[in-house]
């Protein structure tokens, strides 16, 4: 088992006016074989799976149970940004700096599709629910939708002034989000490719994240000036903020981790893994353990289990499992 | 679907055609009940899935037995199953998910119409109404079938009741089609006959329950009713639309009729049945076209039931007339110089499906105006100039005043991020049996080939993307529709990224690009693969590559330029 550092001092170091989490996060395995900067982590709809995308132009799968490398995925001509699971885990895409997003046949481990049309680097991809669409957000400021079956671009969205950096469906696939260095989130009717909202806030920090919340009721973003805010897009006002962590430079994902208490995750430039409450917004947990910016973390969909991914002088993934459960590994 | 942000205008009416869809010849159409998919009928006897959301084919149902004409297709409650009726007098039931043929019943009649019965979720049951005699109830397990009664005679109730199975000496009029429909969950039948009457009967025991004298008397040629079961519209040889109301409770509507049917001890015979008839529907509205008189075809209402559709039977045209329920007429589309021979209402969406004879899908939709506002949520659209009055310190420098606006927000409000609300517009929905939405969508594997690193697009095809709806025929305005291989394809076709990969993309040419070719010798070629549309280009194979897949369209093999 690789030495964790104890989520202890993370307590201490802020004084023990932090609270601290009931069952601690730690460290149970460091995954290495990437030859370059992790870019994406993802688990798999059904938690079988983890896969992750890297700079050195790769996607690795590997098993959750065992955590063992399942296949690696080459194909790209240039590094991966993003990678998504399809809704029944058969399929992933990923989006990558060689402008296409490809498809990926999990069971054969070998591509499947390309897709072409954006004409800059494709920085982030998704899946919809229903999983015969996905779509794409690019350098080229658009974002595109794509059908799985032919491979065609659907749609071309004039989503934003800036690079496109993440698109998430909502719950039912009627909406699409994409966040942008230009400040906006836009919020888009999938069906008829229409911009239904735009999300603004006073300040206009490039945003580098945004994600629904499981319910499609909320959206969580990140922005460039170190804060991730929790918001109501109908009512276009912002209910919760999160700070504490360092993130002015990277697109760093975030994640909801509800199989155990509700909680926010997200990377950090100080190589940690922060975790607040949902509710009171409070750091409750730093995971410290990686020697470079923690650009991705995934929570497992039914296990307390987050993965993490660190740039360049890292090039792990890490996963973190709750104090309890390690131990019965043990 | 119900997110509160999306138009809330959703239940208004189509005004342009979107779009398209072609594979082989379309004859009949029919959406599952969420409006995912769109079932097609042929005229080689395949029926055709549609993803509607992609507007691509999900699946083909073929079988080497059905190669006559589809007169018609209906969806199982859950989606799970199709109901095919053929020229050649048959029946398929077909299972959705795995594609393949579950039941074949051979009737004694073509049918015109089918429908299965919707309440249950393995539908073994159906309605047949055939080209030319009594509408008949087929078991489709055991391929008997009954014939419902279409008169009633003054011998009184029930006698004219259940004859012989599989005989069809009824003796009813002759040779003219009657109309006929399950309720909402398929406990009664409601036939609609040739003397103007519409019966209610009982689907278990086929007793006629009630009669309801339509005035005028004339054939009753259609009966639909509304999503929610709430209203009835019947479409009579004299060229009048009227829409009942249904008086009887949604569920248990036999149940009812009968406790009013025993209830009334006043009437005996015919007319009890009309007085318990008068209890069941009551007449809402008519519609008609005063002036011009025209038959109706293929008549139906909104998702909401809010607006009534009926398309122009007359030769060769492509009109639709859509009426609020309060009677107003709001809107005649007009299509293309193609007769229509099925007209369908998205079930949620304000999308009108019709199919013409050329065998073509046409999708209207509503002509949207980019909402400006949605873009930037301090922009406010203006009707007209408003007179704008300077505030009186507008100009003045203020000290920086703080902005409160933090304070404001309660940040310690509990918030549910897991909680899922339903879905009230199906709020009927059956949670216990899995529905089918969605057939899953497997890519089909790219042809290895040599990528074409061109980069020709810029920035150009960008901006021409900005009509944020490049599905739309731009051409097709006041709702004519310009078919395809004419200018309005190349306007769509500019704008798609395809041309990313082509050489030529900046032209409005349609020459092989080097990828198009390659793609071009896709082995297994499956009618299901996307092919475009080769507008002007002198090829007549199928080819991937050229920008017009947006249309959705997938070509015919043997389709050529002179398609026109």
């Amino acid at each position: 088992m690789a030495a964790a550092d104890p989520p202890s001092t993370a307590a201490a170091a802020d004084g023990g006016v932090t609270p601290s989490i009931p069952q601690p996060y730690v460290l149970r395995e460091t995954l290495t074989g990437h030859k370059r900067a992790v870019s994406s982590v993802k688990f798999s709809p059904d938690g079988s799976l983890l896969a992750s995308a890297s700079a050195d132009k790769t996607l690795r799968i590997w098993s959750t149970s065992d955590l063992s490398l399942r296949a690696e995925l080459s194909g790209h001509d240039e590094g991966v940004s993003d990678v998504s699971f399809s809704a029944d885990g058969l399929y992933l895409c990923s989006a990558s700096d060689d402008r296409t997003v490809r498809i990926w046949d999990l069971a054969a481990a070998a591509p499947v599709k390309t897709l072409t049309g954006h004409t800059n680097y494709a920085f982030c991809c998704s899946f919809n629910p229903q999983s015969n669409m996905i779509a794409s957000g690019s350098f080229d400021e658009s974002v595109r939708i794509w059908e799985v079956k032919s491979g065609k671009c659907l749609r071309v969205l004039p989503a934003h002034s800036e690079p496109v950096t993440a698109v998430d469906f909502n719950r039912d696939g009627s909406l699409i989000i994409s966040s942008s260095y230009d400040g906006l989130c836009r919020i888009w009717d999938s069906a008829t490719g229409h911009c239904m909202k735009t999300l603004i806030d006073d300040e206009s920090p490039p945003v580098s994240f945004v994600k629904f919340s499981p319910n499609g009721k909320f959206v969580l973003t990140a922005t460039l000036d170190s804060t991730l805010k929790l918001w109501n897009y109908s009512a276009g006002k912002f209910l919760k903020t999160y700070t504490g962590h360092v993130n002015s430079k990277f697109c760093i994902p975030a994640a909801f981790s509800v199989t155990n208490g509700k909680y926010v995750v997200s990377g950090s430039e100080d190589n940690c893994v922060y975790l607040w409450e949902l509710q009171t917004r409070k750091i409750i947990q730093k995971l410290k353990g990686h020697t470079d910016t923690v650009i991705a973390v995934s929570c497992h969909p039914s296990e307390n289990m987050i993965a993490s991914g660190a740039l360049g002088n890292d090039k792990t993934v890490k996963i973190w499992v709750q104090k309890d459960e390690d131990q019965r590994e043990a | 679907m119900n997110v509160p942000i999306i138009d809330p205008l959703q239940g208004d009416f189509p005004e342009v055609i979107e779009e398209y869809l072609q594979h082989g010849n379309m004859k009949c159409i029919a959406f599952n009940r969420r409006g995912t998919l769109l079932a097609a009928g042929c005229a080689d006897g395949s029926c055709v899935i549609w993803d509607f959301e992609t507007r691509g084919v999900a699946k083909e149902l073929r079988d080497k037995d059905c190669i006559a004409p589809i007169t018609s297709v209906c969806w199982s409650k859950y989606g799970r199953h199709i109901l095919a009726s053929a020229t050649d007098k048959s029946l398929t039931l077909w299972n959705v998910v795995n594609g393949e043929k579950m039941a074949r019943v051979t009737l004694q009649q073509t049918t015109l119409h089918a429908r299965l019965h919707p309440g249950s979720s393995t539908p073994s049951f159906c309605l047949a109404c055939p080209l030319s005699s009594a509408p008949i109830l087929v078991d489709l397990n055991t391929g008997s079938s009954t014939v419902l009664p279409v008169s009633v005679s003054d011998a009184g109730n029930g006698t004219t009741a259940p004859h012989p199975r599989n005989k069809f000496s009824d003796g009813s009029p002759p040779f003219t089609p009657t109309a006929a429909t399950f309720n909402k969950y398929g406990d009664l039948i409601y036939v609609g006959n040739s003397r103007g009457e519409i019966l209610i009967v009982d689907s278990k025991n086929i007793w006629v329950h009630a009669i309801i004298p339509i005035s005028g008397g004339s054939v009753v040629k259609d009966i639909v009713f509304s999503r929610n079961g709430q209203y009835l519209l019947t479409n009579s040889n004299d060229r009048v639309l009227r829409v009942y109301e249904n008086l009887l409770p949604q569920k248990f509507a036999a149940k009812e009729l009968e406790a009013i049917s025993s209830n009334d001890n006043e009437f005996q015979g015919i007319e009890k049945l009309k007085v318990v008839g008068s209890k069941c529907l009551l007449l809402f509205r008519e519609f008609q076209d005063a002036v011009t008189k025209i038959q109706w075809k293929a008549p139906c209402f909104s998702g909401d039931g809010e607006w009534v559709i009926g398309a122009s039977a007359s030769k060769g045209e492509h009109k639709l007339y859509i009426w609020d329920r309060a009677g107003y007429l709001v809107k005649i589309l007009e299509g293309p110089k193609e007769a229509l021979i099925d007209l369908a209402w998205h079930p949620v969406r304000p999308l009108v499906v019709s199919v013409s004879v050329a065998g073509l899908v046409y999708i209207w939709a509503k002509d949207h105006t980019e909402n400006w506002s949605a873009f930037a949520p301090d922009f406010k659209e203006l009707e007209e100039n408003e007179e704008y009055i300077e505030r009186e310190d507008e100009f003045d420098l203020m000290p920086e005043s703080e902005k409160a606006k933090d304070l404001d927000i309660n940040q310690d409000e509990e918030i549910d991020i897991v909680t899922i609300e339903k879905d009230s517009a199906f709020s009927d929905s059956d949670a216990s049996q899995e529905e089918l939405c969605f057939l899953p969508a497997i890519p089909l594997p790219d042809v290895p080939e040599q990528q074409d690193k061109c980069l020709g697009s810029s920035s150009k095809l960008e901006d021409s993307n900005h009509s944020g709806s490049p599905f739309s025929i731009e051409a097709a305005q006041n709702g004519q529709a310009i078919l395809p291989a004419s200018s309005p394809l190349e306007v769509v076709g500019n704008s798609t990224a395809e041309e990313a990969v082509e050489t030529s993309s900046l032209k409005r040419k349609r020459k092989p690009s080097a990828k198009g070719m390659e793609l071009q010798a896709e082995k297994g070629r499956k009618p299901s693969t996307k092919i475009k549309l080769s507008g002007k280009s002198s090829k007549s194979k199928n080819k991937h590559g050229d920008g017009l897949d947006t249309n959705g369209s997938v070509l015919e093999d043997d389709v050529t330029d002179d398609y026109l």
